[in-house]
């Protein structure tokens, strides 16, 4: 009983990794399923149960572990972050000169793709539809950036010169030549903060000697479903905690062979009576690569398996908001999804009755 | 994204004719995996509920299919209304721990600063 | 690497590429560049000498001989005999012809004077791009910027009335060879085509019944051969079986034949050319001195039967000879079936724009002459005040019209070319000009006869990618009929063997038809012959014309072939032809001349003539590679070229005839005892499409054929002056990307520097139905970020005439609405000057140009309303398209004609959508289904 009991834990709560395949990736412990199991939902054993411990955090990227929750939940994390999280971002492009050789089109879509830092929960979305599209924005909606920049000869080159930095002025079109130009109040409202390009060093476009751009951009703020250039973050991603288990003993040569399976940090040899013996010391490392299936006399000795339950997410931010920010929104994104059926369900039985 | 929201419901109801209150296909619009695989383990922990399962119906169409179907002639709409607000429960606790577990990572990462 | 071995393992892969490289770079086009350079500084002087002098049956004293013949730089008429050089790029943009002046200098009479005058104008040539005499030759990269022109293009290739125009490679059995085949029946037969300067004609020879016949188109049945033999003054039957040879089977074989002589009551050669004369096709006749029967068929015999050996006073030795050597070859092709592989590509030619130009030059030189003659003729029995001075008739527009027509129009050069075959033989056997009307009812089967019905001959060079184009320039076109069901033709051949890409074939209708050349492979270009005919003898080979005949038949003796033609016999072929290859290589006979042994026909056959495939191989002797770890450090420091390499003899040219003659190993480490020759490099066998495969080795072998005709329509970039032309379709990728994986024939072939396709991750696995049949799931994101985004380009051309009665085209400016005094919405995007302007978006219908037009073009009747003010016609320009362009340039400039040219080039960008197609390297393409958010 006991055997099989630890039998059916190892499906709850562990992914197998296998020779030719991967066991027990569903999420399996609905109530019914397992008897002698309560797997009815309890809020406070979860809450018992879960954990979150920061690993790394910085302005741009951080690295959590989120303990205790189903695959289906942090996924939808994941996924809020990458396409739900709203940011501002160039959306209408006016140019009034291009002469350089880059297209108008190209030119416009380059600008799309740079962040623009600026806080989009101090903004509104803008109004989507027939009239509204000739609307023209507003201080609460819009952000108004301009590009204007001209190429010259420099005087001062030397004449033998053939290095184009040496030569042109401005030949290089890069971010920071980007200018905010507040609308209405603006100027008083982002005082302390600065809107602009996040980056300074984002190549636009390459001009020579009379080439010129006036562009003037208009920023909205949009989610990453609609397009990329509004996802907050560079990736978002989550994995499950690899566990690796020795069953048996490894020493000498075999376990040379079994340190060099995983990535490096994830076995180590210790020295025990004179003879090398292998022990997993941070499995949290490994790649996953199964390696150690290929071999033979490896494969039996080690069992590969990853914690169904803990997530290591990894959030880089393009450097808009803060990481730790992003998750906290990506959190309350959900919320507000839920929220919204849940009023729609109260309007409809009201309107039922 | 929020004007069409409100001109078109983003919740409806399709019941076979004939069928209790217990089988009940909801449409949520403008939904997809995020929140439709979400809230199916939240409906699937309950144990009341026979069934439920959601689809895609085409990756053109930004809608699924949520379906309950309950024992004992429970109404759908309750798991479902349950669903949600445990889920939203559940996101409450994520975010007040990992706004908790953040304060005190940057504290630690001040102190030795000072 | 492993597998080199030897001296070459601690070298890295690209030094071991280096001698390719220089080969392969100038080599893919370097052919069709060789053979119009040929043509244009020396077959057209022979085309010239050929046809030097015009008299005119009116006046015996009047002659016009022309001394030389040029062919200048191209240049633009600016104003009347004011001319300028021109750039290829402007040729391009203004529409116009990228020709050069053909001018002569000439000798002729006026009157009871000589005159001398050089550099008289009778044409334009138009101008191979590349070519010794294009502007572009030996310009370095920032020279060719300052021209807008491509330093990676690879020329080869014309511009004709502004579009670029490749001729193909043409395949054809080989000229002036013996072929010995079965006919369906199973019949053993032998054919040769001749083909000289002054002749083409075909000889078959067949056998009924036991029985020789020499079937011939100007003879009205099969003759007899030996009635042939006797005509040719062999009037000894024994001297007959001798030239044939006296084994006892040959004899045997060829008794009946002389018996059938024997029963006709031939015996001597009059007898024999009576009856042949009996048997000459009638033709109707126009002037020239009237003939007998007997000297027509001596005619015959000499000028038109095996036309390419020649008989010099009636002296008929060596075409006796070639013709027992034919009966011979079917007589031993009888017995154990050794009939010629007429598939083989030792047997076949390659046909290059400079050989096919000259035809035409020919026959239009030819024609432009007897015009001239006809002039003379008519003018000067008028007696007139001034003296006829031909100079004066000279007219440039008919050989510049037909050099033009012929490459920019399919068909009509091959309709010319058919005309002139006919002519040409019935001017040889009437022996009067070719001033024969062409008579469509005896015409047809001079077209049957000479196969020369060959279409797609020119076509458009396709810019749908860098690749597409030079792929185009390695094409070659085969002249079988694509309606004939026979496998021989379109299968692979073994004789291929690094000559063609065994891979880059089209499906369908023209496979195996179509082919490609690889990467190293040359083409010959004809050579003289006269410096090898003397080396031969100096080598101890006997001249026919001295041999009694039996010697041809001798076990020991080889017989010796120069180009087709029985040079001699000789004893001892295998110093011959160790002595020649030694000579060559020291550089004393060209590097192209080969040389190579048949032992079962007992022959040693030595080749300069043009068409040939060949491509160069490491000299290996001793069991040691010529080519030392020093010299590849010489080339790729620059020290060595590869010309130093084939002069010192460390690597020679080896055609497919002398490669069978040869042991060649394919990597170093296979050299036996036996090996004379190296392989360079095994990835050269592969062409220039399938090298861009990775790993092709490890590919299905059809995958590697389609991806071949894949790789052509990949988008991406097509030259550095891509952003410079107006085409009227051009596809451009936003971000091309270099590939990660490259191979070595992509680094040789600048690939990287023109790249098509961009570096993409993919899945390979089930997404819930959306994937079926090859259907492609994109990521979203990937597509917003600018993955596959490109840019489409057309082009718009409109034209401001000049009419013959003083009215004009205008361009008007935007009609402004009454109202609000702005221009209406159809003429928003007009500039004041009434032509769309650059940067604008267009929507459907709105004017691009707003031309207007007079409504009366014609000159008036004589005395109705003179001047005023002319009536004019709206004749706008308008975009139509479903989808907005915006303007990407305007040109505006003058065509050849003078009239006003104005050519506006719109541009869309445009994402993946559902339905665009993507493929791997690997001749797996998709459909893109539907994009992943």
């Amino acid at each position: 009983m006991a055997a099989t009991m630890k039998n059916v834990d190892e499906i709850r709560n562990r992914v197998i990794l296998g020779e030719f395949g991967v066991k027990n990736v569903h999420t399996s412990d609905f109530p019914g399923n397992y008897p002698g199991y309560d797997d009815a939902w309890d809020m406070h054993k979860f809450q018992k149960n879960f954990r979150i411990d920061v690993v790394h955090l910085d302005e741009s990227s951080m690295e959590f572990d989120m303990v205790g929750m189903d695959a289906a939940i942090a996924n939808a994390f994941r996924r809020i972050l990458l396409a739900e999280v709203p940011t501002m971002a160039i959306e209408k492009v006016f140019i009034y000169n291009n002469t350089s050789i880059v297209q108008d089109e190209v030119l416009a879509h380059r600008l799309g793709l740079i962040p623009i830092k600026a806080d989009p929960r101090l903004f509104e979305y803008r109004n989507t539809g027939e009239e509204a599209a000739e609307e023209e924005g507003s201080e609460i909606d819009t952000i108004q950036l301009q590009l204007k920049i001209k190429c010259s000869r420099n005087p001062r080159a030397s004449k033998d010169s053939s290095d184009p930095r040496e030569l042109y002025l401005n030949h290089m079109v890069y971010s920071k030549d980007i200018k905010w130009v507040p609308i209405g109040n603006q100027a008083d409202v982002f005082a302390d903060s600065i809107i602009g390009p996040v980056n300074d060093d984002i190549l636009i476009a390459q001009l020579r000697p009379g080439q010129e751009l006036d562009i003037i951009m208009h920023c909205v703020k949009g989610i990453g479903k609609d397009h990329a250039k509004f996802s907050p973050v560079a990736t978002a991603s989550y994995r499950l905690l690899p566990e690796i288990t020795l069953m048996e003993t490894v020493e000498g040569e075999k376990a040379e062979r079994l340190k060099r399976c995983f990535s490096q940090g994830v076995i180590e040899l210790e020295d025990v009576n004179g003879k090398k013996v292998a022990k997993v010391v941070n499995s949290r490392l490994d790649t996953c690569s199964r390696e150690v299936l290929r071999h033979d006399d490896l494969k039996n000795v080690v069992k590969l398996g990853r914690l169904r339950d803990h997530f290591i997410f990894t959030v880089e931010s393009t450097g808009i908001l803060p990481p730790d920010v992003l998750v906290t929104e990506a959190i309350k994104v959900l919320m507000a999804k839920c929220q919204r059926f849940l009023n729609e369900l109260d309007s409809d039985i009201n309107e039922v009755k | 994204m929020a004007g069409e929201a409100e001109k078109k419901p983003a919740l409806e109801m399709v019941q076979a004719d004939g069928a209790d209150e217990g089988c009940v296909t909801f449409v949520l619009h403008d939904e997809d995996h995020t929140l439709g695989n979400s809230l199916r383990y939240m409906i699937m922990k309950t144990v009341d509920v026979e069934f439920c399962g959601y689809t895609i119906t085409h990756p053109s169409e930004s809608k699924i299919n949520f379906r309950i179907q309950t024992r004992g002639g429970l109404p759908a709409t309750e798991p479902l209304r349950r669903g949600l607000t445990d889920l939203t429960d559940v996101c409450q606790h994520v975010l007040n721990t990992f706004e908790a577990r953040v304060n005190e990572f940057k504290e630690k990462e001040e102190q030795p600063m000072e | 690497m492993e597998l080199l071995g030897g001296e070459f393992c601690d070298m890295t892969p690209q030094e071991l590429a280096a001698p390719v490289n220089t080969v392969a770079v100038k080599g893919l086009v370097k052919q069709h560049i060789d053979s119009f350079n040929y043509f244009i500084n020396v077959e057209i002087k022979k085309i010239m000498k050929a046809n030097e002098k015009i008299t005119s049956d009116a006046d015996p004293m009047w002659y016009l001989k022309y001394l030389n013949i040029y062919v200048g730089m191209p240049d633009v008429e600016e104003s009347f005999n004011v001319t300028r050089p021109v750039s290829p790029h402007e040729c391009r943009l203004r529409d116009m012809t990228y020709s050069a002046p053909i001018t002569v200098d000439i000798e002729y009479t006026r009157g009871s004077q000589r005159i001398i005058r050089n550099a008289l104008p009778i044409g334009r040539m138009p101008i191979m791009l590349r070519s010794s005499n294009c502007v572009l030759t030996g310009k370095t990269p920032m020279e060719f910027s300052k021209l807008n022109e491509c330093p990676l293009d690879p020329g080869g290739y014309f511009i004709v009335k502004g579009q670029e125009k490749v001729i193909l490679i043409q395949e054809q059995l080989s000229k002036n060879r013996i072929i010995v085949e079965q006919d369906r029946k199973g019949a053993v037969g032998a054919s040769v085509t001749s083909s000289t300067h002054e002749k083409k004609s075909r000889t078959n020879m067949i056998v009924k019944q036991g029985r020789f016949y020499l079937r011939h188109n100007t003879l009205s049945e099969d003759a007899p051969i030996a009635i042939i033999f006797k005509g040719m003054g062999v009037e000894s039957d024994q001297e007959i079986v001798q030239m044939i040879g006296t084994e006892e089977h040959v004899m045997a074989s060829f008794a009946p034949s002389l018996e059938e002589c024997q029963k006709a009551q031939i015996f001597t050669q009059t007898q024999a050319l009576r009856y042949l004369g009996n048997k000459v096709r009638r033709q109707r006749m126009w002037g020239g001195p009237k003939k007998t029967k007997m000297e027509e068929a001596r005619e015959l015999l000499a000028s038109l039967i095996l036309t390419h050996v020649p008989v010099k006073e009636f002296n008929f030795r060596a075409k006796c000879i070639y013709l027992a050597v034919m009966v011979r070859r079917v007589i031993l092709a009888q017995g154990d079936n050794k009939v010629d592989d007429r598939d083989y590509y030792g047997n076949k030619r390659l046909e290059l724009a400079g050989q096919l130009l000259s035809l035409l030059f020919e026959d239009l030189f030819k024609k432009f002459n007897s015009e001239l003659k006809k002039i003379a003729d008519q003018i000067i029995p008028k007696q007139r005040a001034a003296q006829f001075d031909v100079v004066k008739h000279m007219r440039q527009d008919q050989i510049t019209n037909g050099m033009v027509n012929a490459i920019s129009t399919i068909y009509r050069l091959y309709l010319i070319k058919l005309k002139v075959y006919f002519l040409k033989l019935l001017a040889v056997l009437l022996s009067s000009s070719a001033e024969v009307s062409f008579n469509s009812s005896s015409g047809n089967w001079s077209l049957k006869r000479f196969k020369m019905d060959r279409q797609g001959v020119t076509q458009v060079l396709s810019r749908l990618s860098f690749i597409s184009a030079l792929g185009m320039m390695t094409r070659i076109s085969s002249q079988f009929e694509k309606t004939r069901k026979v496998s021989g033709p379109r299968s692979l051949q073994p004789s291929q063997w690094g000559m063609l890409c065994p891979s880059d074939t089209p499906e369908g209708e023209a496979c195996g038809l179509v082919k490609n050349l690889a990467l190293m492979t040359h083409i010959t270009t004809d050579m003289e012959d006269g410096p090898i005919i003397k080396l031969a003898f100096n080598l101890g080979v006997e001249d026919v014309n001295l041999l009694c005949g039996e010697e041809l038949s001798y076990p020991s003796v080889f017989l010796v072939f120069l180009n087709g033609n029985i040079l001699g016999v000789i004893r001892d072929h295998h110093k011959l032809v160790s002595t020649f290859r030694l000579m060559r290589r020291a550089g004393f006979i060209n590097e192209f001349v080969s040389i190579s042994t048949n032992l079962t026909d007992r022959c040693v056959y030595i080749s300069s003539d043009g068409g040939r495939l060949c491509r160069p191989y490491i000299i290996v002797k001793k069991g040691q590679p010529m080519v030392k770890n020093k010299h590849i450090e010489d080339l790729s420091q620059g020290y060595r070229t590869f010309e130093d390499f084939l002069h010192e003899g460390l690597v020679e040219y080896l055609d497919v005839n002398e490669e069978n003659d040869c042991q060649i190993a394919l990597y170093e480490h296979m050299i036996n005892k036996d090996t004379t020759h190296l392989e360079i490099e095994p990835f050269t066998l592969l062409g220039v499409c399938a090298g861009l495969i990775p790993y092709p080795h490890h590919n299905q072998s059809p995958r590697n054929t389609y991806q071949c005709a894949m790789g052509k329509q990949a988008m991406g970039t097509i030259g550095y002056n891509q952003r410079n032309r107006i085409d009227t379709l051009m596809y451009l990728l936003a971000y091309p990307q270099r590939p990660m994986v490259k191979t070595k024939t992509i680094e040789l072939i600048d690939f990287e520097k023109l790249p098509a396709g961009q570096n993409a991750t993919v899945a390979v696995m089930s997404y819930s139905g959306y994937d079926i049949e090859d259907a492609l799931v994109l990521n979203k994101a990937s597509l917003d970020r600018g993955f596959g985004r490109c840019l489409v380009y057309k082009n718009t051309k409109c034209t401001l005439r000049r009419y013959t009665n003083q009215t004009f085209d205008k361009v008007m400016g935007p009609m402004l609405d009454a109202a609000t005094r702005k221009p209406i919405w159809r003429h928003n995007i007009l500039d004041a000057d009434g032509i769309c302007s650059p940067g604008e978006r267009v929507e459907n219908k709105q004017v691009l140009v707003n031309k207007s037009m007079p409504t009366v073009t014609q000159t008036p009747l004589e005395g109705s309303t003179q001047p005023g003010q002319p009536q004019y016609r709206d004749v706008p320009i308008s975009y139509k398209g479903s989808t907005d362009s915006y303007i990407e340039k305007v040109m505006i400039s003058s065509n050849a004609e003078d009239a006003f040219l104005i050519k506006i080039l719109l541009r869309q960008t445009r994402r993946p959508e559902i339905g665009d197609k993507f493929s791997s390297r690997h001749g797996q393409k998709g459909a893109f289904f539907f994009s992943l958010s």
